[in-house]
């Protein structure tokens, strides 16, 4: 069975993984034990990899208006749309939206395209709402966007210091590895700076659960410690920095009891935090969305950085500030331009970059200066200024803020162009041009990860219908816009070259990103290529970054920013936060079709502290409507004492297409940072409150299907869909909307009982069963959920069809909620392997295999044997 | 069809009951007029008991005691006439002469009398006269003449093809007619006509069935369960004609039988008929003996009559207003009379709100209690099944079960108990683990 090494296409840890083929398929994927990311270990998403092939909600052909067209009338159509767009309303009226999850040479030529040929700077990324403020935390302090750390850092600081990273859930692997080296170094000490008690607390000696955005203050007030107590490096910041003076002074003389005050901490946490990081010269920290995704972002990741530069703790093994991305590529996209402010490799828009980029594209009309920022393009679309946008790999209905913005923005815009491997999403409801794009493992191209480790991705099965690789229908666009000569690509492997050759171009050690090393790759060497970190100059040493205290800005120092920390505004209700769950990714048009990825957290869910639960009168399970005045969302209660009173988490992956009304966006005000234009995704005032409900359901269905509920959310079963619906109408009219959709060619078996408000209705299709909808005034009264998850591959013998509606099968006993997702052992296996003496996590993996691959259910098996402990002990 | 309970062919020996004074004899006579299933109840009864009676059995029949229920099964050649037994072949067997040693604890012997009728019954003399001549003493007599298939309201004496089926004879005539491509035609879709529609069919038959009312076995059934059932029986080839009844029957000019017309001028061609509109008490003997009858032989709740000693039983009987026509009291009247006739204790005779069950060409039937359409309703339709389950005050009173008749019986003693349902409810109308289990979890 041969295999194909490639990379994993979800977040910015960048797995390496070793698809194993046969017979033309993906049979099965497992971790690259030479991956230097991750040297074998996958998470249950990477695992799960090989699920997400296949046509299933593929999208395959080019449609335009509605219609299956050919590719040449796409390209046709959506050449000459832009050109009369940009003819009729000047170049700023056409804009490229692109994605982190786009291959560099798909971002390359994008970039190339607009920028270079079509004299608009509107290239911006949904890499914007991920890292953008660190980007220019990195540009403020360091010259250059540039991640001083690697992963290797983190196992071997002494000082984990974890800020707004749910790492275990995001970044599993790098998680792992982290245990791993706490395991081996019972002496590392990790300290975990979140609102939430999150899995990434199991490991932490330290959580500080402070108030919502008001890091800075904590980091100001370390600046302000390491100053008074002695701790800074004199030498490097008088060798090697400056501003550290006005730093001090913005910082003023908050202390541990100020910072206390402030972010809601105990002083004494604080006090110890301080003298942690004060003692330990290895120290890392590692942040991520929590403070990135905050409209003072930049001065957040400043605030962090700072710590570091005074410290003299960068550019050395086992220390520096480590900015974790979200997306597989948001780096790849950072090197070639992708962002609206930046033009390409590294080089922004002073006029000396623009016209040396200019020279080497030979390019016919280049953008001026930088374009519009996410937030600010859709608002520039809405207001009807943009007329033309190309969206690629990316579902912003779904991802920016004020989706009701959004929408208007999508509305309103004279023409636009989806690229998916998606047929449905809440975006692409929107395209007047559908493009069908292959998708992970279909295509071919590179990667950067967090640690600037740049990987190939391979294509390892055909693609499928017409779906074509992204950097292939841009070249055909530019083609038909009369640009081929420029764009003139054989393959991703001359794509790469010329990006790897702009990078050198002029470089001379002015740039850190500089990988003319591989802009002489001949295709074999392309096609072969290991995973290689940059910098990868032609000619001389490739050092790390910054190991010689030299930096990029003009004088080659670093700069220690004066940050005025600020607190969120206040509002009224109570704070938002949002975030990822552990098994799904992004807006779930990948994963969520992979029924496994599901079980963990499975319908739309809104989590909130118990005490403010049982102040609104909220039990587990019941629906809430959570509002504000960008919009609403309504999801179960998920009642977790994890959450600070006063908040709630509302995950980030919930569209119109797996839910009624989840997009956490819509609560999210257009608030972005002043420096990076990133979105305050991780911040805002809602009020929540019960929502009275008549009817519950559970449908299982083989097709998804059209319900206008208060309340509905859908995930993949085996087979088919499991549904769980609740609505303010009684079951008798539910009933009624839904015996609509249900398969009008099935052959029916239903139960009323119409005063109890309890409906069943079974529809099979032959010996196949279509679906099985279950409707109750109680929640309570509904078929166990495990039940329904199996009921795809369920044939009753001919006469015992209407059996089913019992709901029930005396026969199968369910293993309860999902716990680990890679060997599926649930809570209720679980609970009878503790029963049966089993103590530990390790003697749990024995006796059931749970936690044994990914291991990224770990924390949760610990709260398992905790709880049962408890229970125990009580 | 009525699950037989175990039997044993000779009485435990106990204290034996004191012979009447007045009689010479050391036994007492019995005589049942009447070889039905009635009859063999009493027997299957009196055969678990111990007494000091002689029994005399006299049917019309040259067949005693078979069961009468299975007759359509026959006609469809699903069972077997070796089926229909319902006593012991030894019991059935001529009698021996009477020399037996009254003074031993032996049991009463069975004689049976067949292929002759009872013509007259002297209840002072305390005989009974055959239509062959011969006399029967008794000291006790029962009637057991169960009853006969309600006349048509329409001329069609003397059509050739105008046919009724009620004794295992009348079976053997319909087996016997050429079938093929010929059309019957089954007049009422109570459950008599039903079965006998469900064997024209299997005999291959075309086969349809008249009904007055629209609703097929509308006395067993509510509307949906009767077009459940309705299109089972469709679905097996049976036709229906619902809420029209038979106004004449035409025949050709050999007196054979060739259509029937409808009260709504439609005619249906015809070459066999059959009318299952009812079935009449067999009373005339009693009447004629001078005892007392209404529809049926008057009863009390002992089964006794208006004569002293003289019992009846069955279909031929009436208690109170009520008629009788299924299996399920009629073991019961023979349980009372067995026990009062061998003066054993026993409860008496009450009318109860028998299950009806049944089973009509494979299609199973269940219903209890009332199906009051006011009260709250359980219904589960679909899969050629059709329950329905009716709720008072979170009591169970009634239930309809036509496809799948699981858990009726549990649902005869929910209903009778009158206890109250609670949780059971959610899983009720699947029976009683899934509802149990349901209630439990």
């Amino acid at each position: 069975m041969p295999n194909c090494n490639t990379t994993c296409p979800y977040c910015g840890v960048g797995c390496g993984v070793t698809a194993q083929l046969a017979g033309g398929q993906v049979s099965g994927v497992l971790g690259d034990g030479d991956h230097p990311a991750n040297a074998g270990r996958l998470c249950v998403k990477g695992t799960a990899l090989a699920e997400t092939l296949g046509d299933e909600g593929r999208l395959l052909h080019p449609v335009l208006a509605g219609h299956r067209v050919s590719w040449q009338a796409a390209i046709a159509a959506l050449g000459s749309k832009l050109q009369e767009a940009r003819e009729r309303h000047g170049p700023d009226a056409i804009a490229f939206y692109l994605s982190g999850q786009l291959l560099t040479e798909d971002y390359y030529v994008a970039n190339k395209l607009m920028k270079g040929f079509l004299g608009s700077g509107n290239v911006d990324t949904n890499s914007r709402l991920c890292m953008s403020s660190a980007v220019a935390a990195h540009k403020r302090a360091f010259g250059e966007d540039v991640v001083p750390c690697t992963y290797a850092d983190v196992e071997d600081c002494d000082l984990l210091v974890m800020v707004g990273s749910n790492a275990a859930w995001t970044h599993p692997v790098v998680y792992q590895r982290i245990e791993a080296a706490k395991q081996a170094n019972p002496g590392k000490r990790i300290v975990v700076i979140d609102p939430r008690r999150t899995a990434s607390c199991d490991l932490a000696d330290l959580h500080l659960q402070l108030l919502p955005g008001t890091d800075a203050f904590l980091f100001a007030g370390l600046l302000r410690h390491l100053a008074n107590n002695g701790a800074l490096d004199r030498a490097f910041i008088d060798a090697h920095t400056s501003g550290l003076d006005a730093a001090l002074d913005a910082a003023g003389n908050l202390d541990a009891a100020g910072v206390a005050q402030v972010t809601g901490l105990d002083a004494q946490e604080v006090a110890t935090f301080y003298d942690w990081f004060t003692a330990t010269e290895r120290t890392v920290s590692m942040f991520s969305q929590g403070v990135k995704q905050s409209a003072t972002g930049t001065d957040k990741c400043n605030a962090v950085i700072n710590c570091h530069l005074a410290t003299g703790r960068i550019g050395r093994p086992g220390m520096g500030p480590f900015s974790i991305t979200g997306q597989p590529n948001a780096m790849g996209g950072r090197e070639v331009g992708g962002l609206s402010n930046q033009l390409a490799a590294h080089m922004d828009y002073d006029p000396a970059d623009v016209d040396r980029v200019a020279r080497f594209w030979g390019a016919t009309d280049m953008a001026a200066g930088p374009g519009l920022k996410a937030v600010d393009l859709f608002q520039a679309a809405a207001d009807g200024h943009i007329k033309f946008l190309w969206i690629m790999a990316t579902n912003p209905a779904v991802s920016l803020p004020d989706s009701a913005l959004v929408r208007r923005a999508l509305a309103r815009c004279e023409f636009v162009v989806v690229s998916d491997c998606t047929a449905q999403t809440d975006t692409a409801a929107f395209a007047d041009l559908l493009l069908p794009a292959a998708p992970w493992g279909e295509k071919d191209g590179t990667v950067t990860n967090s640690e600037r480790v740049i990987s190939r991705q391979r294509q390892l099965v055909p693609a499928l219908g017409e779906a074509r690789p992204d950097w292939l229908i841009v070249t055909q666009v530019a083609r038909a816009l009369g640009l081929g000569e420029h764009f003139d690509y054989r393959g991703p492997e001359a794509i790469f070259r010329e990006h790897a050759a702009l990078s050198a171009f002029e470089n001379n050690g002015s740039r850190a990103f500089d990988i003319g090393a591989l802009a002489q790759l001949d295709d074999a060497q392309y096609a072969a290529l290991a995973p290689v970190r940059w910098p990868l100059p032609a000619s001389g040493p490739a050092i790390e970054p910054f190991c010689d205290g030299r930096f990029f800005t003009a004088d080659g120092r670093a700069r220690i920013v004066a940050v005025q920390p600020q607190a969120p505004a206040p509002g009224e209700g109570m704070t938002i936060n949002t975030g990822r769950f552990r098994d799904q990714w992004h807006t779930m048009t990948r994963t969520g079709r992979v029924p496994r990825l599901s079980q963990h957290r499975d319908f739309f869910s809104i989590s909130l502290n118990p005490s403010d639960a049982a102040q609104l009168g909220l039990a587990e399970g019941d629906l809430v409507e959570v509002g504000n005045a960008q919009g609403v969302v309504r999801g179960l209660a998920t009642l977790d004492p994890g959450i600070a009173r006063g908040q709630s988490f509302v995950p980030i992956h919930w569209s119109g297409q797996f839910t009624a009304a989840g997009g956490a966006s819509n609560l999210i005000p257009a608030i972005t940072d002043p420096y990076s234009g990133q979105p305050q995704s991780k911040f805002a005032h809602a009020s929540i409150a019960p929502c009275a409900v008549a009817s519950w359901g559970l449908l299982f269905s083989r097709e998804p299907l059209v319900m206008e509920l208060a309340y509905w959310s859908r995930i993949a079963v085996s087979g088919g869909y499991l549904t769980l619906l609740a609505d303010t109408a009684a079951p008798a009219t539910v009933y009624a909307q839904l015996a609509r959709e249900l398969g009008a060619d099935c052959e029916r078996a239903g139960y009323e009982d119409s005063v109890g408000g309890d409906w069943r209705e079974v529809g099979r299709r032959g010996d196949t069963l279509h679906y099985a909808l279950f409707l109750n005034r109680s929640r309570d009264a509904l078929p166990e959920r495990g039940w329904m998850t199996g009921l795809g591959s369920e044939t009753p013998a001919a006469g015992e069809w209407h059996q089913l509606l019992a709901g029930f099968s005396a026969e199968r006993e369910s293993a309860g909620k999902l716990v680990c997702s890679c060997w599926e052992v649930g809570e209720t296996q679980i609970a009878r392997a503790i029963e049966a003496g089993a103590d530990s996590v390790e003697t749990l993996g024995a006796a059931l295999r749970c936690g044994t691959q990914c291991g990224s259910c770990i924390p949760e098996l610990r709260q398992l044997l905790d709880q049962a402990r408890e229970d125990c002990a009580a | 069809m009525p699950r037989h309970r175990p039997r044993t062919t000779t009485a435990p020996p106990a204290a034996r009951i004191p012979r009447r004074p007045e009689t010479g004899d050391m036994r007492r006579k019995l005589v049942i007029v009447g070889a039905g299933m009635a009859a063999a109840y009493v027997l299957q009864e009196l055969a678990q008991l111990e007494h000091d009676l002689d029994v005399t059995v006299i049917g019309d029949e040259t067949e005693a005691c078979y069961n009468r229920v299975l007759l359509s099964n026959v006609l469809a050649g699903e069972n077997s006439e070796a089926d229909l037994a319902m006593l012991e072949p030894a019991m059935l067997e001529p009698a021996m002469p009477e020399t037996d040693s009254p003074e031993t604890d032996s049991p009463g012997t069975v004689q049976f009398v067949t292929g002759t009728r009872v013509s007259a019954i002297d209840t002072d003399a305390r005989t009974a006269r055959c239509a062959d001549g011969s006399e029967h003493p008794f000291d006790a007599l029962v009637f057991a003449t169960g009853a006969g298939v309600a006349r048509p309201g329409v001329d069609c004496s003397g059509i050739i093809g105008v046919e009724v089926f009620r004794t295992l004879r009348d079976a053997r005539e319909l087996r016997a007619l050429p079938a093929r491509g010929r059309r019957a035609l089954v007049v009422g879709a109570g459950l008599l006509g039903l079965e006998a529609a469900h064997g024209l069919n299997e005999l291959g038959f075309d086969t349809r069935v008249l009904h007055r009312n629209p609703v097929i076995m509308n006395r067993q059934l509510d509307t949906e369960g009767g077009a459940q059932l309705q299109r089972d029986l469709e679905a097996r080839g049976i036709h229906f004609d619902l809420g029209v009844q038979i106004a004449g029957v035409a025949a050709d000019d050999n007196g054979r039988l060739c259509g029937v017309t409808l009260d709504n001028g439609e005619r249906l061609p015809a070459d066999l008929l059959l009318f299952a509109t009812g079935i009449t008490p067999n009373i005339e003997l009693a009447a004629q003996a001078g005892i007392a009858t209404a529809r049926g032989i008057r009863v009390d709740e002992r089964l006794r009559t208006s004569a002293p000693g003289v019992y009846a039983l069955g279909e031929c009987s009436q208690f109170g207003e009520h008629c009788f026509g299924l299996v399920a009291p009629i073991r019961e009247q023979a349980a009372v009379l067995a026990a009062q006739l061998a003066g054993v204790q026993h409860p008496p005779f009450c009318l109860q709100d028998y299950p009806t069950q049944l089973k009509i060409s494979g299609v199973e039937i269940y219903r209890a209690g009332e199906l009051d359409d006011a009260a709250e309703q359980l219904v589960l339709r679909g899969n050629g099944v059709y329950r329905r389950l009716v709720l008072r005050d979170n009591r169970l009173v009634g239930a309809v079960l036509v496809g799948d008749k699981r858990g009726g019986t549990w649902y005869s003693e929910l209903i009778s108990g009158g206890g109250e349902i609670g949780a059971l409810r959610a899983g009720l109308i699947f029976g009683r683990d899934v509802s149990e289990a349901l209630a439990a979890a």
